[in-house]
């Protein structure tokens, strides 16, 4: 079982999957509609806007967290650097 | 490095983050290195060489333990849950670690910014499973349109309520286990439609 290299979800299911590919290392939610991965800034927000309407966070602790989440994360090292 | 001594660190420092698992579960986040280094059998020297500062060591331990709780929730919410069983799962998981988790939320604001964000990841994963289900039940009209954070949030103020008050709650049993039944059937009454 692979781990999303861009939001750290384990992917079980081949649904998972960007595209149901199972090449891939990004799972279905970090996925573009044209199956590419998201940019980093699409990412964030995603993420920022996901955690504001999922928990209700204010919206700059949610960006701190994004950010605390995707820099541990395999496809954002490099922008964090 | 030989692969014998490389497995032996690795198993030294699997050992440090589990006895630091247990130490902070019964004496919470004031525990000591040495108290660990003690409960370890290692020397309180042999800590540092595997975690050069505590924070180091909280952010591997929290890290460590939202991997397993990550792990044993993805593989026990299947696509089609429904609310019900996934308050069980949720419930069945942290009664699993209930010790540990109350101390991460009692001592929260006291820990490493670092461990608390870890912390908040975690939660935001919860988030996660909850919105896939909740999303889903709302849509079938089985779930009153609430906020799906204000669900969420109903419920984890609910478990916390619980788990911040086990003196009063179960003084000698565990809180949730003792409660579970409680709390799910009544969470379950308010939000189903």
């Amino acid at each position: 079982m692979k781990v999303c290299i861009a939001c750290g979800m384990p992917m079980k299911e081949v649904a998972e999957y960007a595209g149901g590919d199972t090449s891939k290392d990004y799972c279905i939610y970090c996925a573009r509609p044209d199956g590419s991965m998201q940019s980093f800034e699409e990412k964030k927000a995603g993420m920022i806007d996901f955690i504001v309407r999922t928990q209700g966070f204010d919206e700059k602790a949610a960006a701190q967290l994004a950010e605390s989440n995707m820099k541990k994360l395999p496809a954002w090292k490099e922008c964090f650097e | 490095m030989s692969s014998k001594r490389q497995l032996q660190k690795e198993s030294t420092r699997k050992k440090i983050i589990e006895t630091a698992y247990l130490v902070y579960s019964e004496q919470g986040f004031n525990a000591t290195t040495a108290t660990i280094a003690k409960e370890a059998g290692l020397s309180h020297g042999a800590i540092f060489v595997h975690f050069p500062s505590l924070d180091e060591l909280m952010t591997c331990l929290i890290e460590e333990f939202g991997a397993t709780l990550t792990l044993e929730l993805h593989s026990l919410v299947e696509t089609n849950k429904s609310m019900e069983e996934l308050l069980r799962i949720y419930l069945e998981v942290l009664i699993k670690h209930e010790k540990f988790y109350s101390r991460l939320i009692t001592e929260r604001s006291r820990l490493p910014e670092e461990v608390r964000m870890t912390l908040a990841n975690l939660q935001s994963l919860i988030a996660h499973h909850f919105n896939n289900v909740i999303e889903r039940e709302i849509d079938k009209q089985t779930v009153k349109k609430i906020p799906v954070h204000m669900i969420f949030n109903t419920w984890m103020g609910l478990t916390h309520y619980y788990l911040l008050n086990k003196d009063l709650f179960s003084p000698d049993t565990p809180v949730l286990e003792r409660y579970r039944e409680d709390i799910i059937s009544t969470f379950l009454e308010l939000i189903k439609r």
